[in-house]
């Protein structure tokens, strides 16, 4: 059983809404925390998308990627801005606010332009559908086996990379210690006081 | 074309996930007392007291577990299609897989021997 034309037209429109509407909540919202979650909605809104294109594992990607992974890292990033911090006024702020809707409406332009003359053609091939898992990972276990192993290595160089950047901000937060803890394999200890006001909720 | 089956029923739940925040949210409106006490505008009703603001600035160790977890996410990307296709793969996709688990649990042990996954 597949689903009908009409479902397939109505989720479509309902999602294009979706993605849409957060999209424009994103840049639009107050507060940074609702952006970064409706920037999680855009990103699911996508994967509904890939869905609908008979792309399942693109789309179970994108949540794992997007909404998991870098979602996750930019609200990290929100919570540990500090809310107090004075921000400075930026000189020139309205110039380089036209300069910026400039080129943005230049990009929006472009893109348009672009989606306008490409001739969409549909593909008279028939989609692969559930069978198309199935063929990526037998690429991905005979002729795409280096690359698939190679990404494992790439995965680690940026594991030990993150850990030995964020030891350093670790490092950089006492710096009384200096670079005496640099040699030892251990984090250096944050004194009790300040983990107990910055760390519970 | 959709070609894909079984979604239909993820439609379904899809519909009734959806409705869950609704009627939680609704049926307790609906059934909500409508006293306006001072007790009922704090934050944990019968609770403990906040103390403080909400915006603080969070530890630091929160984002050493968030880059941990973004990378072993992705590799999850990366084993999804041998799960999937796992009966169809055989034995050599087999060691093949557990090499690239292999590789990364070097990094979960750097990270472990680095004391990234310990709390203080």
């Amino acid at each position: 059983m597949n689903l009908g034309e009409g479902v397939q037209l109505v989720s479509f429109g309902l999602l294009t809404a979706l993605m849409l509407g957060s999209a424009l909540g994103v840049v639009l919202a107050q507060s940074v925390v609702y952006s970064a979650f409706l920037l999680g909605l855009t990103f699911t809104g996508m994967a509904g998308l890939y869905l609908l294109l008979n792309a399942d594992f693109v789309a179970a990607a994108q949540i794992l990627v997007y909404v998991g992974a870098v979602n996750v890292l930019i609200l990290f990033g929100v919570m540990l801005v500090n809310k107090q911090m004075a921000f400075e006024k930026v000189p020139g702020l309205a110039l380089r606010q036209a300069t910026t809707g400039l080129v943005c409406a230049g990009l929006f332009g472009l893109l348009t332009t672009v989606a306008l003359t490409t001739p969409w053609m549909l593909s008279t091939t028939t989609p692969a559908g559930d069978g198309a898992i199935v063929a990526i990972a037998q690429h991905l276990f005979s002729d795409f086996l280096l690359p698939f192993e190679v990404a494992s290595v790439l995965l680690l160089m940026a594991l030990i990379g993150a850990i030995v950047l964020a030891r350093r901000d670790l490092l950089m937060d006492n710096s009384a210690t200096g670079l005496s803890d640099d040699l030892e394999l251990k984090l250096p200890e944050r004194p009790k006081a300040s983990l107990s006001s910055g760390g519970e909720p | 074309m959709f070609s894909l089956s079984g979604y239909e029923y993820f439609l379904g739940f899809l519909i009734i996930c959806s409705l869950v925040p609704v009627l939680a949210l609704g049926g307790s409106r609906l059934v909500q007392s409508r006293g306006l006490g001072p007790e009922r505008r704090t934050t944990y009703e019968s609770g403990m007291e906040p103390i403080g603001g909400a915006w603080i600035q969070f530890n630091i160790r929160y984002y050493m577990f968030a880059l941990v977890f973004v990378i072993f996410d992705v590799e999850t990307v990366f084993l999804y299609p041998w799960a999937v296709a796992f009966n169809q793969l055989g034995l050599l996709a087999f060691i093949e897989a557990l090499v690239f688990i292999a590789i990364l649990v070097v990094g979960l042990v750097y990270a472990w021997r680095k004391g990234a996954l310990e709390w203080s």
